[in-house]
């Protein structure tokens, strides 16, 4: 817990709280001040927008403890507010609620433009308005209401404030902290390893939510390719980020993969199935997985299958992978992003498995593929490793 | 609250940041004003063990002009340029972006560092600034360094920053007074992530122009000699002369497949490069 001082509604507050504490929940739970909403929680809807040394902003991805000295006002300290007495007027007058959800985050941001634009322009207000979300009016009472607001100040000779009456550079509600008040914090409790492994023989087919095909060419003959495919070990350590946790079977392999795109990272646990076929020189590779950190499975395969390129001196190796995810991580929704992940890893893969081949030793050892990868900040492996992971190993288990 | 734990650590200048995030050995991650890593932080994508706030250090909070270039601390907010309050060279290039980020309660917060720092292909700076060529000050315990901003941005979320360093300024170049700027995006609601960046610096007096197709799930197509784009000369009927099968043809290799998904991307730069000739 850290002690965290700053001024809400004009009134000096000091508290304690956790370092993940959201300023709206700070507000909402600690001072019980509950007329700051909580809609999305990730920055979108709006709901939870307050005032941050005098400008808007959003409760509900700051943190208390970034505002150590700041100057919070929520919609309970706007009761004297002269701008927003007038917002409120019109927006009874105007229908501008139904129930009143979005009411208090859109009042803050309506409020900020009166003060600032110039005009009331219908299609300045709507933009101004496009981060608060409301489901019950249309919107039109409400912009009519700020449109009402804004004519009647501008009538009365108000100029409008252009930058909200911010004068300093950098995050609102930023750099007042006086003294360095953090505590060294316990580490996070370690959490424990994941010890259901998916039984024997129980890796099903799946139909994949997604399906990335790749192709790339290896300067050798495709019956040492195929070969080169039997060695699951092999395999494994071209693979970036994939560990084997118990000797490989020829049908089956168990291990993990560990997966960063950007801050976001995953490690997925799991075991995977094993199929070829030397008659048509292609094969499988089945597996699922779970990612225990963020609540998170996926189902994987890889289908590859080698072409004879150049007189049968080069193989062109034509990979299908394709994925399933469920849980947290499935909810990101920018698939795109996963693909790019896809693209570079298989792009890493194929130059391993070229330098493997050719006996030179694989491009990231362990090591470096650790370091590389290496924790905390890797959210965005997770993602990668739920598209690969349960492609190529199968389930997962926290870092 | 939403996040997993994390320890915080608020640094009272630059060095002690450097320090702490070496320390941690990438187990840390930098919270500038949060509005990106805290919808991830939310979501629990990301969980570091350590926040190293680094809003408050006021050597970031700089912005001025040096040498004909402006200068910008990594804190600098979308508002501050908004509204002004930083030195300007782009003649409103820059204030145009960035009074088009997100929402006004998000550009009150949300800094250029940390925007780039996040690389996010759909973030409007980092198209932007790389078609007005601007590059990047990185700094760590064992120096700083400095890179274009296309070098910087190496794939989607996946930026050249090595563990323990940090965004430190943004360098952006005087526009020339012949210059045109075009900026355009596409999204499906005013404020959310942008599905087609285009942005354009076309100078037809020096005939030089750079051309950026962003937004494309990886890092942004930068074409720093876009001559090819217009018939292979640039000059002032560069309008008349924007051959979208190029365009078509750079988003081809850059791997989309989808043709709609080219259309919009197409559509975008066309609206980008008649913004600059308007």
């Amino acid at each position: 817990m850290n002690t965290i001082a700053l001024h809400v509604n004009r009134r000096a507050v000091e508290v304690s709280a956790e370092p993940r504490t959201s300023l709206a929940d700070f507000v909402r739970d600690k001072l019980d001040l509950t007329g700051t909403h909580l809609g999305c929680e990730h920055g979108v809807c709006g709901a939870c927008t307050v005032l941050l040394d005098g400008v808007p902003a959003r409760s509900c991805i700051t943190y208390a403890v970034a505002c150590e000295g700041a100057d919070v006002t929520t919609i309970e300290g706007l009761d004297e507010d002269e701008v927003t007495t007038e917002l409120r007027a019109a927006f009874t007058r105007e229908h501008a609620l139904q129930c009143g959800y979005c009411t208090p985050g859109m009042l803050v941001s309506a409020r900020d433009l009166v003060l600032r634009l110039p005009d009331a322009d219908e299609r300045r207000i709507r933009v101004g308005l496009s981060g608060n979300l409301c489901r019950c009016t249309g919107y039109v009472g409400i912009v009519r209401a700020v449109q009402s607001v804004i004519e009647a100040r501008r009538a009365r000779n108000i100029a409008p404030q252009t930058d909200g009456g911010r004068t300093s550079l950098g995050p609102a509600g930023s750099g007042r902290a006086t003294s360095d008040r953090s505590e060294p914090q316990p580490a996070r409790q370690a959490l424990a390893a994941a010890s259901d492994r998916a039984a024997a023989g129980t890796i099903p087919d799946f139909t994949p939510a997604t399906v990335l095909d790749q192709r790339f060419t290896l300067p050798h003959p495709p019956a040492k390719v195929f070969a080169m495919f039997d060695d699951i070990a092999g395999i494994a350590a071209c693979l970036p980020g994939v560990s084997l946790t118990v000797p490989p079977k020829p049908e089956r392999i168990e291990g993990v993969i560990r997966v960063r795109l950007g801050p976001i990272a995953a490690s997925f646990e799991g075991a995977a199935r094993v199929e070829r076929d030397p008659a048509t020189l292609s094969g499988c590779i089945v597996g699922i997985g779970t990612d225990q950190r963020s609540h998170s499975a996926t189902q994987g395969e890889i289908r590859y299958r080698l072409v004879p390129l150049e007189g049968g001196t080069a193989t062109a190796v034509e990979l299908s992978i394709g994925y399933t995810l469920t849980g947290m991580l499935a909810q990101v929704g920018r698939p795109g992003l996963v693909r790019d992940l896809a693209r570079r890893l298989v792009a890493e893969f194929a130059g391993n498995l070229d330098r493997h081949m050719s006996g030179a030793p694989s491009g990231q050892a362990a090591p470096a593929e650790l370091s590389f990868w290496s924790l905390a900040s890797d959210v965005l492996r997770a993602r990668l490793a739920r598209v690969l992971g349960r492609v190529f190993t199968g389930k997962g288990r926290a870092e | 609250m939403k996040p997993a734990p994390f320890s915080y650590e608020r640094p009272r200048d630059l060095n002690s940041a450097l320090s702490m995030l070496a320390a941690s050995n990438g187990s840390a991650k930098i919270i500038a004003g949060g509005q990106s890593l805290g919808p991830m932080l939310n979501l629990r994508l990301v969980q570091p063990e350590l926040i190293v706030d680094i809003s408050g250090l006021a050597e970031l909070k700089q912005a001025g002009l040096s040498g004909g270039e402006l200068v910008l601390g990594a804190l600098v907010t979308h508002a501050d340029i908004e509204d002004g309050r930083t030195a300007d060279v782009t003649r409103g290039a820059m204030r145009g972006v960035a009074a088009n980020i997100a929402y006004r309660a998000v550009r009150n917060r949300g800094t250029i560092g940390g925007s780039l720092s996040h690389a996010d292909p759909a973030a409007d700076w980092v198209s932007a600034l790389a078609a007005l060529g601007a590059r990047v000050t990185l700094r760590s315990l064992a120096g700083a360094r400095s890179m274009a901003i296309e070098a910087f941005v190496v794939g989607a979320l996946e930026s050249a920053l090595q563990t323990g360093e940090i965004v430190e300024a943004i360098h952006v170049p005087a526009r020339a007074v012949s210059a045109h700027w075009g900026y355009a995006k596409s999204c499906r609601k005013t404020g959310e992530f942008a599905h087609a960046i285009g942005a354009i610096l076309v100078d037809p007096a020096a005939a030089s122009a750079r051309v950026v197709i962003g937004a494309i799930d990886t890092a942004p197509i930068v074409v720093t000699d876009a001559a090819e784009l217009f018939g292979g000369r640039i000059a002032a009927d560069y309008k008349q002369r924007f051959d979208i099968r190029v365009a078509d043809t750079l988003l081809m290799k850059a791997g989309i497949d989808d043709v709609a998904q080219r259309h919009i991307h197409v559509s975008v730069l066309k609206r980008a490069v008649l913004e600059a000739a308007a």
